[in-house]
This record gives C-alpha cells, structure tokens and sequence, in this order.
C-alpha cells in the first residue's frame, strides 16, 4: 500500500471571495470598531469585568478624557481612525495580519477570532493603507490586495510588508488609522444609500452602547453618536429579576440575566420594538430585543412572544470571560451560538428568570384578576435604570409589591328636597334657627334611626 | 396560561385510597433512599398542598422532611390554604408554581411534587421543563397529571391534535392517531413530560434524569405519577444498589409498562383475613370467601401501603 498526500492549503481566493460573504458590511464596521476598543482596553488596562457594571451613567467622565473612534466614509473610501493606544510592533509582525489565532492564543475582549480586520479590508475595497503608533514605535501598511492575491503559491507568499515609523509624538496621539480605497461596487451602492449611515449610527449606538461616553466616543462622518441604553425599568413596587452564576469550563464564563418591566417611553407607553431579550458579550450587545426561540421564546418553558401582551418585557443576559472563546457568541457576533452549552443552559435559566414576568403582564390583560387591577398603575411608575443600578443589587427574583387595597367606602349619600316650612318646624322645634338645612337632614335620619331602628 | 383545575372542591382528598396508597410508596420509596446515603430529611419538600396537606403530613411525619413549601395559585382561598397549614414548618405561597420553581435554592435539595389534577398541558410542560433547569443536582421530580381522554370527543385524531397544540416543539409528528388511542394516554404524557424535563436540562453538565416511578391509578380519572432523580451516574449507581431495584414499584425506564395501583374492594374483615396470608404465593386465593385471582395479587402488591378508613364519632 502506498501513501499520497493531498493538498489541504489555504487559498487567497477563498479569503477574498466566500469569507466575506457570510457578513454584512455593518458588521465588517463594527469588526473594526472592536479591534479599535480591544486597543484601549489594553493600553489604559480596563478590566471589563469589573469595570462594565459599575458606575453606569453616575459618573460619567468630560468628553475631552474619552478615547475617540472616527468612522468616515465616501463612495471613494472608508477610513476608520482611532486614537486608543495604537498597536505595538511585534504583534503586528507575529499577529495582527494572520488569519486567525493558533491554539492558546487569547484575542482581546472583543476581538475574538483574529479575522476582522482581514475580512473587513477584503469586503470593503481593493486596497487599504493602515498606519499604528504607539508611543514608542510604529508601522506603516499598504497594500494592493489583488497584486497580493495573485501570487498564492507558498506560504511566503502571505506576508505582508511593513514600513517601520517613528512611534506618536503625545500619547493622545497614540492609535491606528485604515483608510481603504478602490472600493468594491456593491459596497459603494451600499454606502450610497440613503438609509446606510442612519442604520449603521443606530447600530453603533446600541452595539457599543456601555462603552460610549464611558471609554470612548465615536463618531460617524463627524457627528458623534450617542450611546442606546437598554430600557429596563425599576420602581419602588417593582424589584427586576437578578440571577448571577458561573458556567464554562473551570467556571470561567461569568452570567449574569436580568429582567424586569421595560421603561416607559414618553408617552408612556410600552415600544414593541425594544421589547425582548438584549444579550451582551463582554459589554458587545450581539442580540437585541429578541423575541424569537433563540432566547427561549414559544418553547420550554415560556409562551411565545405577543407583541401587544408582552410588549412590557426586558430582559438581559450578560456573558463575560478573560476568555472570549468561552463565550456563547457567533464569529459574526450578531447572535448565539446555538451549541454553546453556556448559551443553552442560559437560555433555559432566561426563561426561568422571565416567568414571573410573564406571569404580570398576562395578568394585566385579565378583567377577571382582581389581585392585577394595579398591574397598570404599577407598570407607569416604572422608571429607566441601569444595568449598573441592577448589578449592584443582590441576586433576586421579580417581585412586585402590590399597594396596599383602600377598603371599600362603608358610607353613601343621600339627597331630597324637603319644604322650606317643614325644615324651618324642624329646627323650631330643636330650638336652633340657623341650623343648616342639611343637619336637619342629618339629625332626623340620626333621630329615626336611633328610635325606630335600634341596635 | 391555563388556570389550574379547584378539584379539591369536588373530591375529597382524603378518601382516594389508590392515591394514598401511590403517596405510602413513595414514602416507602424515600426511605430506601435515605439508607443509601441519600439525606432526604434534608430535602425541602415542594408541593401543591391545597386545603388538605395531606402529602405534607406524611413526608413530614414519616420522612422527617421539615423545609416544606405549599404553593397554591389562587388567591380565593389563601385564607383558607393558610388556616388548614398543618405544621409551622411548612411555609406557603400564592403564585403560580413555574414562577416558583427557579426560586427555590441552589443550596439544597429538593422533592418537587407538581402535583396536577388536569391533562397535561403546555402550562405544565413549561413548569417540568423549569424544574429540569433549577433543580438542584440530587434533587427528586415527580408530576402527576390526569391521564383521561383531554377533550370531550371520543376520537384518537382529536386527542392527537390536542397534544401537538399543547406540546408544541415536544410533540412527535411522527405520532399516528393510533399511537394515541385511549390505553397509550399515559405513555403518551410521560413521554411529553420527559421530553420537556430533557429540554430544561439541556446546557447541563454530567446530570441525567434518573427514573425511577411511573404509576397509574384511578380513584375516579385515571391519573398518572411519573417521577425520578435528577442525579449523575454516581447516584444512578448508588440507586441500582439500592433496596429500591426490588421493589415492585420501582421503574428505572419510563417505556416500561407502569405500575398499576388497584386497590379491590375488600371488608375490613376480607383485609384481616387476606392480611395473614401476605405476602402470597403467586396461585394462592383464599379458601373461605371468593376472591378473583387478580385481585389477590392486585391486593398483595398494595397491602403495605393500602390505607384502611374508618368512621370516626367526634
């Protein structure tokens, strides 16, 4: 018996053309954005997983001390530039241009798999400069990807040259700027498009929404955006469902859910639209006010999502580890991945967490519930709090506190004419001229009922 | 979501001898447990304890179980659940039971009882699937359910299509009418109720559903109890060493057949008589009176936990 063996290379081809087929464009965006903030994370060492929560919107810091991201794009080009700490040299020689990470090597918090600058480039244009600073050193790029695609005949063939530049003059200045150019037609359509900025704002605004304003400040074509809050609400009769444990191997995913009734909005009524399941990895919102199976509604254990009965509902799962492997989100990180086990038994404890809410806001729609006739009153007291706010509360389940009931009214009025003349015997006979006519009244019922109706 | 049943209020819970005789075993069940290094006196009993605490009076007094929790979901009679409370220990609370169970404490065991008086319904396959999610490793599930046709009409495809509404994703579309003809109800359920059990458990590691009851029994319905640990293969082990692999009740795989409790009609002096003679021979039947042969066997499978009723002059 002989042995051949196969090739199994990697093909430029297939980068360029199929992997950046499974993404949209926003995504590609927000793949960048995050590479930009794994950057600050690490240079102004942030522990997200204490930082995230704490504080929330209380303190929040001057504009002037915030790291900034500019997003700026024509139908000539795409330019991201960020001012976060820049990337140090040798992980740009050893990793930032590789396709994903080898076994043990941890991307950021955000930056995950190793590929979203790559795909980025590749879905946006045909050729991309990107210079780095750090204050001690940088690096210049640039490339023409299809005189780089051409050639694919060994491994050498893949490396990327690099210009070496002096480091940022002021650490403020310190950061990474990728300007693509020559871009792709169908991408170009999309940035023609009417709706394409408005989109991609609201998509940053809620994707980054814990990190705007508190780390960091974006803005889109110059106009900066500003941070979508979740709009879970608390008020003194309503405390939100807090539930906190540890999953993963060696517990090294950390899940914390909560759910309480939504906010209202101005006019104090429930939005559908923001109505549902919010989950974040790493601070990242990958889901938002999902309303479908994917986060345990219409199976298990909770009914299916009514948008006129359960538009009232906000829930939150928030999924944290050193280790962003572990957590349960897509390489699009635009959902979940439906084999994590750290998502499946989480989205059976979100419905566990969710049923006494349900439970309310069913009974808010039922005349015949007597114990529910406050359900409305309670629900327009409920006001927007923090992810922050709730975190800092112990673990708990949804409880509302009823007011106490007022005990029905015991007395009724009564009301009739009498003649003047009748009413003026009355008080003769009392001795007591200016009476007014409605004691009379009172003091012959008094006087009937203590002589005709004794107790 | 379906409102639960008020069948408190049309029987008389204390006189259902094939129930009792269902809640002695399982007494009897627990307590072979508990040789095995099982703590249940440790356990919280949760159950549905209407107005007649019944299951709490005997897990309490046989058992020793003293963490115990009632839910009741109406709210018309909690001043009435609340005056009939046996003991200080047990503790009551009015809401539905699915809202309950993600409630009860990590840091203990548990023996749940969703003790249903209805057809199983898509309200009780949530609650099972939430009891698979928060029961705690160890922890005992059982869940009864009245196992009668779930509609008026007397055809199998209607009862069918009962169970595919209620269970949605649970149901089995490769099911036939056939498959639900009258004498397939309880299997029927029991397959549901352990699917919804699985899918609460899903994410969970190195736990499986252990089972261990499956009974049917007919007061008036035809109910059924099916039941088991949510345990890992150390307690899977520790079980089939047990007393409990011996016992007739005993069911460590739901496709078995159930264990049908019939409790024939006896005299208190038939019972006395009979009572010498158990346990019996298999052909055994007794010599001065007539007694089918199934009902003697019916009887020597039931007369340790067969409760005898008396009048009482107060």
């Amino acid at each position: 018996m002989t042995t051949s063996l196969a090739n199994a290379f990697p093909r430029k081809h297939f980068f360029l053309e199929m992997f950046t087929r499974d993404i949209s464009l926003e995504d590609c965006i927000l793949d960048l954005i995050d590479n930009s903030i794994d950057g600050l994370v690490k240079t102004r060492n942030i522990d997200i997983s204490t930082e995230l929560l704490r504080n929330g919107a209380n303190s929040p810091p001057k504009r002037g001390s915030l790291a900034k991201i500019e997003v700026r794009y024509s139908p000539q080009e795409f330019e991201i530039t960020d001012f976060c700490g820049g990337i140090d040299r040798a992980h740009a020689l050893n990793e930032v241009f590789n396709f994903g990470h080898g076994p043990g090597e941890v991307g950021g918090a955000l930056g995950v798999y190793g590929i979203g600058l790559k795909r980025a480039i590749f879905k946006i244009g045909d050729f991309f400069q990107m210079e780095s600073r750090t204050d001690k050193e940088g690096f210049s790029v640039e490339l023409n990807v299809t005189e780089w695609s051409a050639k694919d005949q060994d491994i050498e063939d893949w490396k990327i040259p690099l210009k070496m530049v002096p480091g940022a003059t002021a650490g403020k200045e310190a950061g990474t700027k990728i300007r693509i150019t020559r871009l792709r037609s169908e991408v170009v359509m999309r940035l023609k498009d009417g709706v394409f900025e408005t989109r991609l704002r609201s998509l940053i605004s809620q994707t980054y929404g814990l990190f705007l304003q508190k780390y960091v400040e974006i803005a889109l074509n110059g106009v900066p955006i500003e941070p979508f809050s979740i709009p879970i609400g608390t008020s003194k009769e309503v405390q939100p469902a807090h539930d906190e444990y540890k999953d993963g191997q060696n517990g090294e995913v950390l899940v914390r859910l909560f759910a309480s009734l939504a906010a209202r909005g101005p006019d104090r009524e429930w939005r559908g639209e923001t109505a549902g399941w919010y989950a974040l990895c790493n601070g990242r919102i990958v889901v938002a006010a999902d309303k479908t199976e994917l986060t345990g509604w219409g199976s298990g254990a909770l009914p299916q999502f009514h948008s006129s009965k359960f538009r009232g509902f906000l829930g939150v799962a928030f999924f944290q580890s050193s280790n962003p492997l572990a957590l349960p989100w897509t390489t699009t990180k635009r959902g979940l991945n439906r084999e994590s086990p750290v998502y499946q038994n989480a989205r059976n404890r979100m419905r566990g967490v969710a049923r006494p809410i349900i439970t309310f806001l069913d009974g808010m729609y039922k005349p015949e519930a007597p114990e529910q006739q406050f359900g409305k009153e309670i629900a327009d007291q409920v006001k927007a709090t923090t992810l922050a706010a709730m975190a800092s509360k112990p673990v708990s389940t949804f409880v509302v506190t009823m007011p106490a009931r007022q005990p029905p009214s015991t007395t009724t009025s009564i009301q009739y004419e009498a003649e003047r003349s009748d009413v003026e015997r009355v008080r003769k006979h009392l001795k007591k001229p200016s009476l007014a006519a409605w004691r009379v009244g009172k003091h012959t019922f008094e006087h009937y009922l203590k002589t005709e109706c004794p107790q | 979501m379906n409102r639960p049943t008020e069948s408190y209020l049309k029987v008389h819970y204390e006189l259902r001898p094939a129930k009792q005789v269902e809640r002695r075993m399982l007494v009897d069940a627990l307590q072979i447990l508990s040789l095995s290094d099982f703590q249940i006196r440790d356990y919280q009993y949760t159950g549905m304890g209407s107005i007649y605490f019944i299951d709490f009076i005997l897990f309490h007094r046989a058992l020793g179980v003293s963490k115990m929790l009632s839910v009741e979901y109406s709210t018309n009679v909690a001043k009435r659940v609340e005056f009939n409370r046996p003991f200080k220990c047990v503790n009551l609370q009015i809401a539905p039971i699915g809202d309950v169970i993600p409630t009860l404490s990590g840091s203990l065991k548990h023996i749940l009882w969703l003790d249903y008086d209805a057809p199983l319904s898509a309200t009780h396959l949530q609650d099972v699937s939430l009891a698979g999610t928060y029961l705690t490793t160890g922890s005992i599930l059982l869940v009864t359910v009245d196992a009668e046709p779930p509609t008026e009409s007397d055809e199998p495809a209607d009862w069918r299509n009962y169970f595919s509404e209620q269970a949605g994703e649970y149901f089995d579309a490769k099911l036939k009418n056939g498959d639900f003809a009258q004498s397939k109800l309880p299997a029927r359920s029991v397959e549901l109720i352990e699917r919804a059990l699985q899918g609460g458990m899903v994410g969970r590691t190195n736990i499986d559903f252990i089972p261990l009851f499956n009974f049917v029994y007919q007061d008036g319905h035809k109910m059924l109890t099916m039941g088991g640990m949510i345990g890992t293969q150390e307690d899977r082990d520790r079980i089939a060493k047990s007393a409990l692999s011996r016992c007739t009740y005993y069911r460590d795989d739901l496709k078995l057949e159930p264990c049908v409790i019939t409790v024939p009609r006896l005299t208190r002096k038939e019972r006395q008589y009979l009572d010498q003679f158990m346990p019996c021979e298999d052909r055994w039947i007794p010599d001065d009176f007539e007694l089918k042969h199934d009902d003697v066997l019916a009887y020597r499978d039931i007369y340790r936990y067969c409760p005898a009723y008396a009048e009482l002059f107060f």
